[in-house]
């Protein structure tokens, strides 16, 4: 007899998925994770628009991805039409990209997936019990906002990016401000730890993580031009990048699927650290040391311990950026020149939730004439299931209660930092 | 009693729930002021049943189940507030494009297979549906405008919002006018106010992304656009990118 365990709608995810397992004794028969977010079809809608234009539309894919859409849209356009960067640009989009970081893991960690951790069903009513925490969390995430805004224009939906730089390249006195809000949050750090190493994170998954991420380019940890994989030698160049994510279409998801080698992969924090580890170091290395992270993992859940180094990297990284700039003085630049014509690019970056891509064909008017945006969560999809169907194989002979497993398997999910709107946008093939 | 909130996302980039969580310094002092009972994205265990005092709203509805959803929140609370433009006027999923909804799909999602079954309605805007009391444009809407609209409601008020366009705040600002002095296609003209006019402070062009101004001036701006050797249509496209449903309503005259 079969037994069917669902989830009908996720908390504390953004959008809107849900979770059905079907247990046949000890086996499981079925594993999905529903996507029913309502399809918005936005790649499809901007053929035709011009290149110009595309950017500020397709930011709306994701609100918390905002800044990593519009960056990797304009970086696919920029290939296409051969545009180079100038180290100025590199290092705002680099700044801006340590905002988003910090912003979406202190969103993450401390409301969304902390309160699994220690058995709240709110920030809110963590807040009861740690207003301190709490009160801590809010002021990350509010730095992380502010060097997105100071950036980007806006927290949400970024307005300053253009083709090859910015409308206005921040002022002297909002970076030197900027650098002293960054120093007052970096004491806070050690307050990161602590609290992380207060939680014991749950072992009732245990399964390979096999991941991807990009090769870092010189010391740009979120952005580069080729892709690794786990247990792969040699590399993927990111112009090739529909051989990494094979992409396929499952009836209970409206969101495509990705299989490398016909196996699920995972992106994001875990699969960064575990790949390109050796790029972090000053208090990043030491709070990894101090939380004992050991990579590989086989625990998914630790994707959460991996976040918080991150943001804690992110916060030094967004430092040294802005020390860098201040020393250097940021100036105007002109414009790039260009010709609109019949071209193709695709660019990817890391995004906090894992690789982005995007690659456009443009038509002889510089109109777009097809566009492929393939998000992080949607790679992770057959990875989730794939953990899905462990822990509850695990769950079901060691004879734990359906709810509990319901339970198991909604924190699984969550690990991963799921973003359900950004999912349900993919291209054609 | 603390007045009880509830905040929904239906079809959409979550956004103005982002929005929200971003209000870090207030954040606090809205859970002292409110109960909030109902908050799928906030929290795992929420009540699905009580009467609400105000039903914060995002997103657009773009199937059955959304529809459904929507309806039901309308019983539940006594102030309903479309929140962002998805809410208030359909937003990107609901522009105008080249081809029909079904070709799309197609493109997107191949021919035949699973795609085929789903229910894929046009984007619609909340009040295509339900009443709305209370509407706060923008993509995203602006932070200070939610606050300002919050504190509004708790103190017995509706909130009253620009009725003038973009353009008088960048005027307000002092910005060189984009359209006039650099020849660029700026919405600002057209679209409604109280982003403090935030693209062309960078000079960038406004996109026209918080929805339609009630009343503009589309003569003066039509001569404008003319001298500028600019089409209209370059304005009304960045209009019905986010805004075509409500534009569809209205049928305003000239450049809709």
């Amino acid at each position: 007899m079969t037994q069917t365990i669902t989830v009908d709608h996720i908390a504390r995810v953004e959008g809107h998925g849900g979770i059905r397992v079907v247990l046949d004794g000890n086996e499981v028969r079925e594993v999905a994770f529903d996507v029913f977010e309502g399809v918005r079809l936005l790649e499809g809608l901007v053929r035709g628009r011009s290149l110009e234009d595309v950017t500020g539309i397709v930011s709306r894919i994701c609100a918390i991805c905002s800044h990593g859409h519009s960056i990797t849209s304009l970086q696919a356009l920029e290939n296409a039409l051969e545009i180079e960067t100038t180290p100025q640009t590199r290092k705002l989009r680099d700044l801006a990209y340590q905002g988003a970081n910090i912003e979406s893991h202190a969103l993450h960690v401390f409301f969304l997936a902390l309160p699994d951790l220690l058995g709240h069903p709110s920030v809110i009513s963590l807040a009861g019990v740690n207003p301190e925490a709490v009160a801590m969390a809010l002021r990350l995430k509010k730095l992380g906002n502010t060097i997105q805004e100071i950036v980007g224009g806006r927290a949400v939906h970024p307005v300053n990016y253009i083709l090859g730089g910015f409308g206005r390249v921040p002022e002297t006195e909002e970076l030197v401000a900027l650098q002293q809000e960054i120093l007052a949050r970096r004491a806070d750090c050690a307050r990161v730890v602590e609290i992380l190493r207060s939680v014991k994170v749950p072992e009732f998954v245990r399964a390979p993580v096999r991941c991807a991420a990009l090769a870092p380019e010189d010391d740009a940890f979120f952005f580069g031009d080729r892709i690794v994989v786990s247990d792969e030698r040699g590399t993927i160049p990111v112009s090739e990048y529909r051989s990494l994510t094979n992409e396929y279409l499952v009836p209970h998801s409206h969101a495509k699927r990705s299989a490398h080698d016909h196996r699920s992969y995972m992106v994001g924090a875990l699969a960064r650290l575990t790949l390109n580890g050796r790029y972090i170091g000053g208090l990043a290395r030491e709070a990894w040391e101090e939380l004992g992270l050991a990579l590989p993992s086989d625990n998914i859940l630790m994707n959460n311990v991996a976040q918080a180094i991150e943001m804690i990297y992110s916060i030094e990284r967004a430092l040294h950026l802005v020390s860098a700039l201040l020393e250097t003085g940021v100036a105007e630049e002109a414009p790039p020149s260009y010709r609109a014509r019949a071209c193709r690019g695709a660019a990817a970056t890391e995004v906090p939730r894992g690789i982005l891509f995007y690659s456009y064909e443009l038509d002889e008017q510089g109109r777009v004439a097809a566009a492929d945006v393939i998000t992080p969560t949607a790679q992770n999809l057959s990875h989730v299931e794939d953990q899905m169907r462990a822990a509850a194989r695990a769950g079901a002979v060691a004879g734990v209660p359906h709810d509990v497993l319901a339970q198991r398997l909604t924190v699984i999910a969550r690990a991963y930092d799921p973003c359900i709107s950004c999912s349900v946008h993919l291209v054609r093939r | 009693m603390k007045p009880k909130i509830g905040i929904f996302g239906l079809s959409g980039c979550w956004g103005e729930q982002i929005v929200i969580l971003n209000c870090e310094d207030q954040i606090p002092d809205i859970l002292g002021a409110t109960e909030i009972v109902d908050f799928l994205g906030g929290s795992s265990r929420n009540d699905e049943e009580s009467p609400l005092d105000v039903a914060f709203v995002e997103g657009s509805v773009a199937n059955a189940r959304e529809e459904k959803q929507l309806r039901r929140i309308r019983e539940r609370a006594r102030l309903l507030v479309a929140c962002g433009t998805c809410a208030c006027h359909g937003g990107v999923a609901a522009m105008d494009a080249d081809q029909p909804r079904e070709a799309v799909v197609c493109q997107v999602y191949g021919t035949g297979g699973p795609a085929a079954a789903w229910d894929i309605r046009p984007h619609r805007p909340l009040a295509d549906f339900v009443k709305v009391d209370a509407a706060i444009p923008g993509c995203p809407m602006e932070k200070d405008e939610f606050l300002r609209a919050t504190a509004n409601i708790l103190n017995g008020d509706l909130p009253l919002l620009p009725a003038y366009p973009v353009c008088l705040e960048c005027k307000m600002k002092e910005n060189d006018c984009l359209l006039i002095a650099r020849g660029l296609p700026c919405a600002g003209p057209v679209t409604v106010a109280g982003c403090g006019a935030r693209c062309p402070g960078y000079r960038v062009a406004c996109i026209g992304c918080r929805g339609p101004v009630e009343e503009s001036n589309i003569e003066s701006l039509q001569k404008i656009l003319v001298e500028k050797e600019l089409r209209a249509e370059e304005i009304s496209r960045k209009l019905r990118t986010f805004a075509a449903p409500t534009l569809d309503r209205n049928r305003q005259g000239g450049l809709a």
